[in-house]
């Protein structure tokens, strides 16, 4: 049985007017030590998703309906007291802000301190022992020293170091990863997310990198799952995707991508921009933007058909794989 | 630390010579001592004299230099009223509005912060709206209002008859809007123990705290709704930030989240703001005093005004600036000393 | 003619400020009650049974009667009468049209030197900001009330009780828009700081607009929000002051009486039983601040503007 195992997670926001649909029945799951890859526009409900698998959805929003299955125990109906002994000790998080994620008025010390004893009866000298371990496992120079500073005194780079030393504090089985380097100067960013790829496989822990960089998930990930409009529009091998995207939504991030080797060719893009929550057309949400597009489109959300070892929802992918066509390209 | 203090202190100076320029300019503009020494009998020519020797004639910067030099001496002339030093005429009445402004505070503090924390934290709570309903209320009533209205509820006392006295009902509701009064309304009362100095404190003794209660809740009843909406905001305002969420995140127990690391990011703006209010405060004073009688340096002042007694007036403009000066820059230290992304050590950050 | 103000009618009909109004009805019933209150003050002279300010029309055995339903009341006086007889509605009246013509005229004032020294202050910036603004801080630090206290007294002390009497609407206007002037001007500081960094104002330099055109006709049509915001609570604090200098003896004189001399001139027979005389001004006083403060915090909450903080 998979380690993280989410059904049909429904994620709405009650606003004035109505609710918003952030993500719309997702399903996916996640095995001891994979590395998964989420990626989409942002707006496509990554960060939405990876919150709410911690039942840690904020005002106004709320989880209405699926399931969060980890260990198989459901996360999204659990009493507070139970989710609080597994966030941050079973399943931790990593944000994409280090700048913002720290609290500015509490010292690295006290923040990685008081994570070990929510979960541990420990004395606050082994608890500062095991975070002194932490920092020097994430390459932070005299760690003994940062104990007592305050998160304004380090740069963006080490303050990521530190947040994925607290995420590691409790030997986690599950970490997600929410555009962990984005916020960062690029030469920082290979250096964090190779740091972050090391530790993930010394230390045997599943990882969910939401990203919207496709070379990334393409690099580090062996399974991937794209959404667009608060849903999973396909999902499968990681290789397979890159290689063979079926979706057209997919194929055009594909081919958005610059192609190394090939200076001075025009960057694709896919024509139109996400809608926002309150404007997703009925049918299927990318049907404004889709080459494809056929009556069906405007009126349902097509259901997932297999392609191999891949999941799309996608009719004119359905009837190609009937008619036994091979996968359609976008056309120029 | 050194840096910033050397800063604050020449900011807190700048500010202290405004004021006694104000002061000057008042003092020379209204105040005529000569008035006050000689009687109408006396010439032009002997006036002239006195004027002259005075130092009356001489030019303006030269007579202000003189008062600057005596103000920092201490020496703030003479009360026409009181015929003492008027430094010791404010120092005599210091005790009292210190005690009121303590009682004040107290209030403030510890209702504000948790019913603030409170409607913060649940914000839909049925308490935290009718708290909230109350605050805007309550800022809507002038101090000597409120305090009027606790003097009539809880030292007069009402007696309620509008409902019919021969029925139970009636009676009961006559009897429950109705209050007994009694509590003092007039004064420090008589009970004061000696501390030190002229200080006679009526925090020592039953009817001496007795006499501090109504006045003490008037002069908090335009801050404490005041606060008590500040806090809220800016708690509301911490509670939607990524560093509550990592918190979260962490597993850490709500009352954790809540009372450490949500409460020490919302009380570094409500420093600032209260040290500001202290101003406020001593303004405030004035309005309780005159009320309860109180004989603190804010019935002093007014009475100084009625009496038009120049000097009185002058130096409580100069001690009052100097007390806000001093607690506006204790609150800046206070508010380094807490916030850790302040560098009191005057290196680069 | 018409069709522009049905079409702005309709405009307003359509946006989200009418819709939340409608909605909220703590707002509409302040409105109402505001409403009512202005209209009742403006009409004083016709609602009136009595001309308070016309010693003729006094009595002095009609003083201290209680109000309506108290034992020893006189149907002619429905809210009684004060101790120099004069009948409490009447004076009331004249009272809230004193209060409020204070509380606008000085909110007129301090919006005029604040939106004047907050436009400078944000536009130039440098030395002309620093200068404004440590002059506002300190202003503020003072407190505003201990600063119209403070002027109140010397204006009191230079003029005389009988001249600062003819004149103490002006003065108290004056006194209390000078007093509060900070406050307006730090929001408009804040929100010309913020515009400043709009694409919008360096368009309006390239194009060669001067530095009065584009503060006027491009920066403050763009900061009109917080000044609604503020403005509005600050008639309200404006109200409040004019009281507690009347209170304190620095206000309106009795002969023609604000809410706050009312109170005031009452507070002297509480003791005697008398409540009447202060606390119906009193509730009044209480009833017209709290609305405007409603109304402040609705359109706070509707418009959400940048206000200055700290």
């Amino acid at each position: 049985m998979a380690l993280l195992e989410v059904n049909n997670l429904d994620v709405r926001f009650a606003v004035r007017g109505g609710d918003l649909k952030a993500l719309r029945g997702i399903s996916f799951s996640l095995d001891k030590g994979e590395r998964l890859g989420l990626v989409g526009e942002s707006g496509a409900g990554k960060s939405v998703a990876a919150f709410a698998i911690l039942n840690l959805i904020a005002r106004p929003g709320y989880i209405a309906g699926g399931e969060v299955l980890f260990d198989g125990r459901n996360l999204a109906t659990m009493k507070p007291r139970e989710l609080r002994d597994i966030r941050g000790h079973r399943i931790a998080m990593i944000f994409q802000d280090p700048m913002m994620t720290l609290n500015p008025v509490i010292s690295i010390g006290t923040q990685m301190v008081e994570t070990l004893q929510a979960h541990r009866r420990i004395s606050t000298a082994d608890a500062r022992a095991i975070a002194i371990d932490n920092l020097r496992k994430v390459q932070i120079p005299s760690p003994e020293k940062r104990l007592d500073q305050y998160p304004h005194e380090l740069s963006g780079g080490m303050r990521q170091r530190v947040i994925i030393a607290i995420a590691l504090l409790l030997e986690p089985e599950i970490i997600i990863a929410d555009e962990p380097t984005t916020a960062l100067d690029v030469t920082i960013q290979a250096e964090i997310m190779a740091l972050l790829l090391e530790l993930c496989e010394q230390e045997q822990v599943a990882l969910m990198l939401i990203t919207h960089d496709l070379g990334v998930v393409a690099q580090v990930t062996q399974r991937m799952l794209v959404m667009y409009s608060g849903r999973i529009i396909e999902q499968g091998p990681t290789r397979d995707i890159i290689h063979h995207p079926r979706h057209p939504y997919t194929q055009g991030l594909i081919k958005a991508l610059p192609q190394v080797g090939e200076p001075g060719t025009r960057l694709y893009q896919i024509p139109g921009s996400m809608p926002s929550l309150n404007r997703v057309p009925p049918g299927c949400p990318f049907n404004p933007r889709c080459p494809f597009v056929m009556e069906r489109c405007l009126e349902t959300m097509p259901d997932y058909v297999r392609s191999g070892a891949v999941d799309v929802a996608c009719y004119e992918v359905e009837d190609r794989l009937a008619a036994g066509k091979a996968i359609l390209e976008v056309g120029q | 630390m050194l840096a910033f203090l050397i800063k604050r202190v020449a900011q807190a100076m700048l500010v202290m010579f405004v004021i006694s320029l104000v002061s000057f300019a008042i003092q020379d503009g209204l105040g005529d001592p000569l008035q006050e020494l000689v009687g109408l009998s006396v010439s032009m020519e002997e006036r002239q004299q006195i004027r002259e020797e005075l130092g009356l004639n001489d030019p303006l910067v030269v007579q202000y230099a003189r008062f600057a030099g005596k103000a920092l001496r201490g020496d703030l002339g003479v009360s026409y009223f009181y015929g003492e030093p008027t430094v010791e005429v404010i120092l005599n009445h210091l005790p009292a509005t210190l005690e009121l402004v303590i009682g004040a505070s107290l209030i403030i503090f510890f209702l504000s912060v948790p019913i603030g924390v409170y409607a913060a934290i649940k914000p839909r709570a049925l308490l935290s709206r009718f708290f909230m309903g109350v605050s805007i209320v309550g800022i809507s009533i002038p101090v000597f209002l409120t305090a009027i209205v606790l003097i009539q509820l809880f030292s007069i006392g009402v007696t309620v008859t509008v409902f019919p006295e021969d029925t139970g009902w009636g009676h009961w509701l006559n009897e429950a809007l109705s209050t007994n009064g009694g509590m003092p309304s007039y004064g420090r009362g008589d009970a004061l123990v000696p501390l030190f100095g002229t200080w006679e404190s009526g925090f020592f003794s039953q009817r001496g705290l007795l006499h501090l209660i109504l006045p003490s809740i008037s002069l908090a009843s335009i801050m404490l709704p005041l606060f008590i909406r500040l806090i809220r905001a800016e708690m509301l305002e911490v509670l939607q930030s990524d560093y509550i969420r990592f918190a979260q995140a962490k597993g850490l127990a709500p009352r954790r989240i809540h009372f450490l690391h949500a409460l020490k990011n919302t009380m570094l703006p409500v420093i600032t703001v209260g040290g500001v209010q202290v101003g406020t405060m001593v303004a405030y004073t004035i309005l309780t005093e005159t009320v309860f009688q109180w004989p603190g340096v804010g019935l002093m002042f007014l009475e100084a005004i009625t009496r038009s007694d120049i000097p009185l007036i002058v130096a409580y403009l100069m001690v009052v600036g100097l007390i806000f000066v001093i607690t506006n820059t204790v609150v800046d230290l206070i508010y380094g000393l807490v916030n850790p992304t302040v560098n009191l050590t005057g290196k680069k950050a | 003619m018409t069709a522009v103000t049905l079409s702005r009618w309709q405009r307003l009909r359509q946006s989200d400020l009418w819709h939340s109004f409608v909605r909220d009805k703590v707002a509409m019933l302040s409105l109402l009650v505001f409403v009512l209150m202005v209209c009742a003050a403006l009409l004083a002279p016709l609602l009136a049974p009595t001309n308070p300010y016309d010693l003729a029309q006094i009595n002095i055995m009609n003083s201290e009667l209680p109000p309506m339903g108290s034992a020893g009341s006189d149907p002619a006086f429905p809210l009684g009468t004060d101790a120099q007889g004069r009948d409490m509605l009447s004076t009331i009246l004249y009272g809230t049209r004193v209060s409020l013509l204070i509380g606008f005229g000085a909110v007129v004032l301090q919006s005029v030197l604040g939106i004047l020294f907050g436009l400078l202050a944000g536009y130039f910036g440098g030395r002309v900001d620093a200068i404004l603004m440590r002059i506002a801080d300190v202003q503020l630090s003072f407190s505003t009330l201990m600063v119209a206290i403070i002027v109140g007294a010397v204006f009191k002390a230079s003029f005389g009780n009988l001249m600062f009497g003819d004149i103490a609407v002006y003065l108290l206007i004056f006194i209390i828009g000078v007093a509060e002037w900070p406050q307006i001007a730090r929001t408009v500081r804040a929100s010309v700081l913020a515009e400043k960094k709009k694409e919008y104002v360096d368009a309006a330099r390239v194009m060669g607009f001067g530095a009065r055109r584009i503060m006027f006709r491009h920066i403050l049509p763009n900061t009109l929000s917080p000044i609604l915001v503020i403005g509005t609570v600050q008639i309200a604090n404006a109200i409040i002051s004019e009281a507690a200098l009347s209170f304190l003896g620095l206000g309106m004189p009795e002969t023609q009486p604000s809410l706050g001399s009312l109170i005031k001139s009452g507070f002297d027979y509480i003791q005697s039983g008398s409540w009447w005389i202060t606390l119906i001004p009193g509730v009044v006083l209480v009833v017209l601040v709290l609305v405007i403060n409603l109304l402040g915090d609705w359109l706070r909450d509707v418009m959400n503007p940048r206000l200055y903080k700290g």
